[in-house]
This record gives C-alpha cells, sequence and structure tokens, in this order.
C-alpha cells in the first residue's frame, strides 16, 4: 500500500478539499437542493399574496381569469413539461458518456424554453394592446370589476418573476453546451448538469401550479 | 478486500500531530499580495475580510446612534432637522442591521471557525463563499448609494404606505437589501453541506461543538427566511415604479400584508442575529470552566427548536397593526413559547460553571455580562409578548431598550466574546488582558446606563421614533446619552489595544486557553489547509477530563493531501485502504 | 459510481407520457364546474400529483439521500406555515366594533 494514496490519478475535477468524486457530487447536489429551498420560499410569497386576495376577491378573479387564453397556457405547459424531459434525458447521456447526446438534448430543451418566452411574450403584448398593463398603469375597460388591476398585477409578478427564471435557466443551458463542447463533462464528472437540471425542474413545477391557479380559475 | 469482519468498518492507523508552536508559514502569509486577498478562496481570509466590513458598519451606524442620542438632550430640536433625523434612525437601524448584526457571527466568525471546528480543509463551496463576499459588498455599495442620493426615512421597517409613497430613495435602498440577501443565503448553503459532508473521520453529529449546532440551526433559519424578504423588498419596489397596489388600500390591497411578509423574514432574522451568540457562548463556558458542557443535547437541540418555533411568532411585531384578534392571541402565546429553549440554554450554561474550575479572562467576562443582559432582555420579550401589555407598550422605548437589551448585550457581547476568544487563532497574538477587561467594565456600564433608563421612560409613553418629546423625560434621555458616550470610550478602547495586538503583540500559543476543542488543536495562526494532517475525532469536544492527547490525533500516513513530495515521518505501520 | 440513478430511457418517456396525460386532465377538470372549494382542491390536488411526479421521477428523489427529500418536505411545510398564519389574519378580521 503506498503512501501516496493514489494522489497521481486523482481526477482534474475533484477539489482538494474533498475525499472523493462521490462526496463532491453529493455535496453539489445537497447544496442545490438547499438553493432550491429558498426558490420555493421565493415565489412562496408570491403565491401567498395570490390566496389572501383571491380569498377576498374570488369573483375577480374569475372574471379575470378569462382574459387569459388557457390554449396557449396549455401548450406553454406541454412545452415546459417536453423541456423537463428532455434536460432528465440530456443528463442521462451524460451519465453513459454519450456527450453528443448530451448536447443535442441540451439544444432541445434550450428550443423548447425559448418557445415558451416567445409565447409568453406574445400574451403579454396581446395584453398591452388592449390595455393591460400592471398597477397604475391599467387602462382596460373590459372588466366590469373596479378592482381588476389587482388580479394583473399579481398575474404580471408571478409570470414575470417565473420568466426571468427561464431566462436565466437558458443562460445556464447555453453555457452548459459551451463547457459540453469543450470535453468538460463525461459520465465521471457531470455535476454541473445534474444541478442545472434540478433547477430547471423545479422552473417546471412552479409553472405546474401557476398553470390551474391563473388559467383554469372557471 | 474481503474480510469477514462487518461490510463497512474501516481502520484507520492514527497518531499524535501535536501542533507546532510560532509556524513560519500560516495562512495570512502562505500568499501574498492584495490581489491574493481579493481573489482568495481560504474561508479564513473570506472570515477575515468580513470581520474588516463589518467593524466598519457596526462603526458607521455606531456614529449614527451617537448622533441620534446627542439630538435627543434636549426636548425641543438640538442641531439636526425633522427629517434628517428620520433618516439616521433609519440608517441606524438598517446598517445595524443588515450589514452588521446578520452577517456578524455567521459570516466573520463562523466562515473563519466552521471549518476548522469540523476537520475540513474549507467549507464545501469555497468560490461560492467569496461569491457571497462579494454579494456582500455591491449590496453594501447600493446602501451607500442610497444613502448618498436621497436617504431613506421610512424606518428600517420600510412599512407601507409611507414607503411606497415616500420620496427618498427606497427603490435604491431595498435593492441593496435584496442583494445582500443573497449573500445570507449562500452562506447557509454553505454551512448546510459543509456540515452535512465534510466532518473529519469520527466526528459524529453527538461529538460536534455547539458552536456548530447553532451555526447550522442559523443556516437553516438563512435557507427559510431571507427568500420572503427578498420577495417583499421585490413587492416593495414594483409598487413604488408599477403602482402594483398589492399593499395599497384604494387599489384593493393590504397595508397590512407587507407587514406580514416583511415580519416573516425578520422575526426569525433575529434568531439569525443571536443563534449564533449562543453557540459562542458554550464554547467560551465550557473552555472557561474546564468542564464538559452541561445538557449536551438540550443545547443543542433548542437551537433547532427555536428556529421552528421563531418562524410561528412574526405577528407580535403587528399586535396594533390591526391584524385580526384571532391571529393576535395565537401570536402571543406561540410567543411565549419560544422563550422556552431559550430559557433552557440559559439553565444549561449555569449548571456548567457549576463546580467547574472558572478561569475569568476576558471571553469569560464577556460571557458573564452576556448572561445578565441578554436575561434582561430576553424577559422583556416575553413582557411585551403579552397581548394587552404590548397594546401600552408597543413603538415606545420600552420596545427599543428590549431590542438592545437582546442584539447588543445579547449579540454585540457574544461576538465580542468571540472575537476576544478566537483572536490568538486568528492572528497568533494575544491582546493586552488588562485593558480587554477594563474595556468589557466601561461597555458593560456603558450599556447599562443608555438602555435601562429607556425601559423606565417607555413604560410611561416616550414613543420610539421620535425626535421632540415632553421635559418630563429629559433627565432620562441625558442620563441614556451619557451612557451612550461612555459605551463608545469602551468600543475605542476595544480597537486601540486590537490594533495594538496586531502590530506588537505578544505571540500566543496554539491553545492558550487551554481547550479540547479542535480548532485548537492546530497551530496559531492556523495553517493554510487548517490542518497539516486528517484529524481524527474519539472525545467529545468539551471532555476535559481525558487527556489532551486525545484530541490531537490524525491519520497516521495522510499528507491531508498536501506537500506530497515531502516524506511523513510515520512511527508506525500503514493504513488499510477502503475494503 | 454509486449513488448515481440512471433512469432507461424508456421510463423517462413514460414519466413525460404521465405529465402530458395529467395536464389534459387539469384541463379537462377545468370544464366541469365543482363547488366552490372543491375546484379549488381538485386543480390544486392534481398539479401536486404532476410536481410530486417530476420532483421523485425527474429530479431523482426517489432514489436520492433521505436528507434531501426532507429539505425539500421542510420547505413545503414552511410554505404552508407563511400562507396559514397569514390567512389566520386575513381571513378572520371583524370590523370594528363601536364603542360601548
Amino acid at each position: 500500500m503506498s503512501d501516496t494514496s493514489g494522489v497521481q490519478d486523482k481526477p482534474k475535477h475533484l477539489k482538494h478539499y474533498f475525499v472523493d468524486s462521490d462526496q463532491q457530487f453529493e455535496a453539489s447536489k445537497m447544496g442545490m437542493w438547499v438553493f432550491l429551498v429558498t426558490e420555493i420560499l421565493f415565489f412562496g410569497g408570491l403565491f401567498a399574496a395570490y390566496i389572501v386576495y383571491r380569498s377576498w376577491y374570488p369573483e375577480l378573479y374569475i372574471q379575470a381569469s378569462t382574459e387569459l387564453d388557457t390554449f396557449w397556457g396549455t401548450v406553454n405547459t406541454a412545452v415546459l413539461i417536453g423541456s423537463s424531459l428532455t434536460v432528465a434525458m440530456a443528463i442521462r447521456s451524460a451519465q453513459l458518456n454519450q456527450i453528443k447526446g448530451l448536447i443535442t438534448n441540451l439544444w432541445i430543451t434550450i428550443s423548447l424554453a425559448f418557445v415558451f418566452m416567445v409565447i409568453k411574450f406574445f400574451e403579454y403584448t396581446h395584453k398591452f394592446d388592449k390595455g393591460i398593463l400592471p398597477g397604475e398603469y391599467y387602462t382596460y375597460e373590459g372588466l366590469a370589476h373596479e378592482k381588476a388591476n389587482i388580479f394583473f398585477s399579481i398575474y404580471y409578478m408571478m409570470t414575470g418573476l417565473h420568466g426571468i427564471h427561464v431566462i436565466i435557466g437558458i443562460g445556464l443551458m447555453l453555457f452548459l453546451v459551451y463547457k459540453a463542447k469543450k470535453g468538460v463533462f463525461s459520465s465521471e464528472y457531470y455535476t454541473p448538469v445534474e444541478i442545472t437540471g434540478l433547477y430547471w425542474h423545479l422552473v417546471d413545477v412552479i409553472w405546474i401550479f401557476l398553470f390551474p391557479l391563473l388559467y383554469l380559475i372557471d | 478486500m474481503a474480510t469477514t469482519d462487518a461490510p463497512n468498518i474501516k481502520r484507520l492507523q492514527v497518531r499524535r500531530f501535536k501542533p507546532e508552536e510560532s509556524p513560519k508559514e500560516h495562512y495570512l502569509n502562505a500568499e501574498k499580495g492584495l490581489w491574493s486577498w481579493l481573489s482568495t478562496v481560504d474561508h479564513k481570509r473570506i472570515g477575515l475580510m468580513y470581520f474588516g466590513s463589518i467593524a466598519f458598519f457596526f462603526l458607521f451606524g455606531g456614529i449614527l446612534a451617537l448622533v441620534l442620542r446627542t439630538e435627543l438632550l434636549t426636548p425641543t430640536q438640538s442641531f439636526i432637522e425633522a427629517e434628517t433625523y428620520n433618516q439616521i434612525f433609519t440608517l441606524h437601524g438598517a446598517i445595524m442591521i443588515f450589514f452588521f448584526l446578520v452577517p456578524s457571527v455567521p459570516a466573520a466568525l463562523g466562515n473563519f471557525i466552521l471549518p476548522l471546528q469540523l476537520g475540513a480543509k474549507d467549507v464545501a463551496f469555497p468560490r461560492l463563499n467569496l461569491a457571497s463576499f462579494y454579494i456582500y459588498t455591491i449590496g453594501a455599495i447600493f446602501t451607500l448609494i442610497a444613502i448618498f442620493t436621497g436617504g431613506i426615512d421610512t424606518g428600517w421597517t420600510f412599512y407601507t404606505p409611507y414607503s411606497a409613497e415616500t420620496s427618498s430613495n427606497v427603490i435604491m435602498m431595498t435593492l441593496g437589501i435584496f442583494i445582500l440577501g443573497f449573500s445570507s443565503i449562500l452562506t447557509g448553503v454553505n454551512f448546510i453541506v459543509t456540515i452535512h459532508k465534510m466532518r473529519a473521520p469520527g466526528l459524529t453529529w453527538n461529538k460536534l461543538p455547539l458552536n456548530i449546532w447553532a451555526l447550522y440551526a442559523t443556516s437553516i433559519i438563512q435557507v427559510l427566511a431571507t427568500p420572503v424578504l427578498a420577495i417583499t423588498v421585490l413587492l416593495l419596489a414594483m409598487e413604488r415604479m408599477l403602482g402594483i397596489g398589492i399593499f395599497d388600500p384604494a387599489l384593493g390591497g393590504d397595508p397590512v400584508l407587507y407587514q406580514h411578509f416583511f415580519w416573516f423574514y425578520s422575526h426569525p432574522a433575529v434568531y439569525i442575529m443571536i443563534v449564533p451568540g449562543f453557540g459562542v457562548i458554550s464554547e467560551v463556558i465550557s473552555t472557561f470552566s474546564r468542564k464538559t458542557i452541561f445538557g449536551y443535547w438540550a443545547i443543542a437541540l433548542s437551537s433547532l427548536a427555536i428556529a421552528f418555533i421563531g418562524f410561528l411568532v412574526w405577528g407580535h411585531h403587528m399586535f396594533t397593526a390591526g391584524q385580526s384578534s384571532l391571529a393576535s392571541m395565537v401570536f402571543s402565546f406561540l410567543t411565549f413559547l419560544v422563550g422556552i429553549p431559550t430559557g433552557i440554554k440559559i439553565f444549561n450554561w449555569l449548571a456548567t460553571m457549576y463546580k467547574g474550575s472558572i478561569d475569568m479572562k476576558t471571553p469569560m467576562l464577556y460571557a458573564m455580562v452576556f448572561l445578565f443582559l441578554f436575561t434582561i432582555g430576553g424577559f422583556t420579550g416575553i413582557m411585551l409578548g403579552a397581548l394587552v401589555v404590548d397594546i401600552h407598550l408597543h413603538d415606545t422605548y420600552y420596545v427599543v431598550a428590549h431590542f438592545h437589551y437582546v442584539m447588543m448585550g445579547g449579540m454585540v457581547m457574544a461576538f465580542l466574546a468571540g472575537i476576544h476568544y478566537w483572536w490568538p487563532k486568528m492572528f497568533g497574538k494575544m491582546y493586552n488582558e488588562f485593558w480587554a477587561k477594563i474595556a468589557c467594565g466601561i461597555i458593560f456600564i456603558g450599556f447599562n446606563m443608555t438602555f435601562l433608563p429607556q425601559f423606565i421612560m417607555g413604560a410611561q409613553g416616550m414613543p420610539r421614533r421620535y425626535y421632540n418629546y415632553i421635559d418630563q423625560f429629559q433627565p432620562f434621555h441625558q442620563f441614556s446619552t451619557m451612557g451612550s458616550y461612555v459605551l463608545g470610550v469602551g468600543f475605542l478602547i476595544i480597537a486601540a489595544y486590537m490594533i495594538h495586538s496586531l502590530l506588537r503583540g505578544k505571540e500566543a500559543g496554539s491553545n492558550p486557553w487551554g481547550s479540547r476543542a479542535l480548532e485548537w488543536q492546530t497551530s496559531s495562526p492556523a495553517p493554510h489547509h487548517n490542518f497539516e494532517h486528517t484529524p481524527v475525532i474519539i472525545n467529545g469536544p468539551y471532555d476535559y477530563h481525558k487527556p489532551m492527547s486525545e484530541f490531537q490525533l490524525g491519520i497516521a500516513h495522510s499528507h491531508n493531501g498536501h506537500h506530497e513530495g515531502e516524506k511523513v515521518d510515520v512511527e508506525t505501520g500503514t493504513a488499510q485502504e477502503k475494503a | 459510481m454509486s449513488g448515481h440513478h440512471i433512469s432507461s430511457a424508456k421510463f423517462l418517456w413514460g414519466i413525460g407520457s404521465a405529465l402530458f396525460f395529467l395536464t389534459f386532465i387539469t384541463v379537462a377538470a377545468s370544464w366541469v364546474h365543482f363547488p366552490s372549494p372543491w375546484n379549488i382542491v381538485v386543480a390544486i390536488g392534481i398539479a401536486s400529483v404532476k410536481a410530486l411526479i417530476v420532483v421523485a421521477f425527474f429530479m431523482n428523489l426517489w432514489w436520492d439521500s433521505k436528507f434531501n427529500s426532507m429539505l425539500f418536505v421542510m420547505s413545503l411545510i414552511f410554505f404552508l406555515l407563511l400562507i396559514g398564519i397569514t390567512l389566520l389574519d386575513t381571513l378572520f378580521r371583524v370590523d370594528p366594533v363601536p364603542s360601548f
């Protein structure tokens, strides 16, 4: 048994303060889960505001929700779920050392995310044209309720913040593609792909709740 | 290799590693130059950079306090305009809370000591750690910009509707706080993962130092509460920029909802501020009583209990705000509950000292001061938690006195105890014990002079945040202001002898206090990678009945992953690797 | 490497299909008029099932360390506390009584 304890063949990605790759991977995963906890609480505040106002103005929510296009909301939900599937496939590719598959799946995920944002863009501009703007800029006359802007303020805050998270996710995945092309990832080391995937799935989960709460109030 | 033993037993050959005295190379001189500090990922250096920053903000916030107290010498205007007074107390609060107290023990002391106490080489994510520091700095810069471009006059609580309408620079300030929140969150993430994943061999959960338990509980609170602050300030900014109306009754909103969101963070925030202090006190009292801590699990679990129950009591800041009676009653009841784990700690510390061999050095002196002042602060908190009493005392000086007793008399005293305790480990130097004790005495006297009269004033009806008052309160205010100057003198003395210590202090040994804790089993100042060996733990950190040699064990053959070229002097055999 | 669960492609597509199907159910359920508050219960219920499927089988919590699951559960608990106790206030406000 040598004294040098395999120092020569230490993998490049292994940091000196970790004992082995597994410890490093598990630590990174745990760290991302702790961060996701903070994201849940962050959006949680907005959900709390939604709930308080829905309990005070239930008819407003029912009326205002008709302004949201259920069809495109459903499409967007399917798009995000699809992107979750492809990012899970991307991780699988990395685990099996199929770097080309990894890059392909990442590109598909990015494209789907992009589609989501495009649909959102059209939804927003359509509303802006009608005068449905957040807060004090609201000028739409089409809803009888006098507090109508409250619903849309919450709508814009929640979907807007969610959209920002989608854009950040796109940025992260573009970075992953760049690194993957440089050959950084393999079945031995794909931690950034794994933790970016976790982030992306949470973005999907938040939309899974946003969709019925905003679009499907009958 | 196959054995017939129980499958997962790893055999380690250990030997004693006595810490090197007067090390020539340590973390302070391992890398040289300004850039090596600005780009460091060494948790010890990051801790020191935080320490410098929070010292700066404490000075700034303290000067603001002295200005306030000076204005309050006379019942009418002395030398400040009313609007300026509003800005000064807002800043004093915001700076002291967000830029001093919340980061103080976790980021400054915690960053330094946590990996040392765990026997790790660094935290789990050192680059993230550095990023946390820079995020703190950027948040601070935004805040300073806010101060110098219009200031803010809403009180540190930024209550709506005033904060949504005032012309002062609320958006810049809330942006600064939003950014700062990330620093807090990322530090919490780092600590949680480090504690779970990077403990030295043998360091099971029941042998963890109580300081680690405290930092663990604090990190949990940071991670769960700070995001809600983030969304709150974001909503406030949107309210101002877009007129969203979420907190505006004219638009169907509710200003009390702002308070719910704000206090959902800010109440647990006070536990972020104090629980690390509890951890420091556990370490100091045990070391200077040379005795095992009494009730280890009671103290450890009470930190977690405080973390949890602390999330359930935020409405006690809102008894007079217009929330429902039902909610007020529930919050009042839960507030009484949160005092119980804290009380448990106090009794355990006292029991630790009983029949111990007390060594009244400066850290212990500060711990005694803490026990006295924090108990007063804690009791008065329970008094304020009584719903009907609070109706009378809310927004009076009674509240001001209460939170200064817990935050300053509690947390700052614990922080000073920690600084004086770990100073030799940080810098390898001792400070002048005589002047340290003098300063402690002056601070104790000055503190009580400042804040004890405020309880009486408050009970008699003196409102907080007022810069004019009726004549009957003048003697109290004047006495309080005198006290604040005494306090200032005390802190100046501390600064003086600490600077002297850095320049000309006596060299400290690796373990000047004779502690059994792991951080003292390595040299002072600490080595670049904390230990020259991988430590192995077989005893708890407070087992003073065991010989010192049992606390200095390490894996026999390892270089701790560094200096692989050097030959290690191993007395016996070789290690068997994992089967 | 230990601790790295690799799902088969078939499995992942199966989960994806289940999620698409549940999305269809979500929309279909909104066409049925449940009396309030059951409409909210149904909507949140289906969304929760979808979310749990993503969390367990896409985010791999099913095969992961129990601590990570506990982190997730804890975040939900505190989220519910935030909402629940706030509602204790906002749902129970009464108009001020005239002075006696």
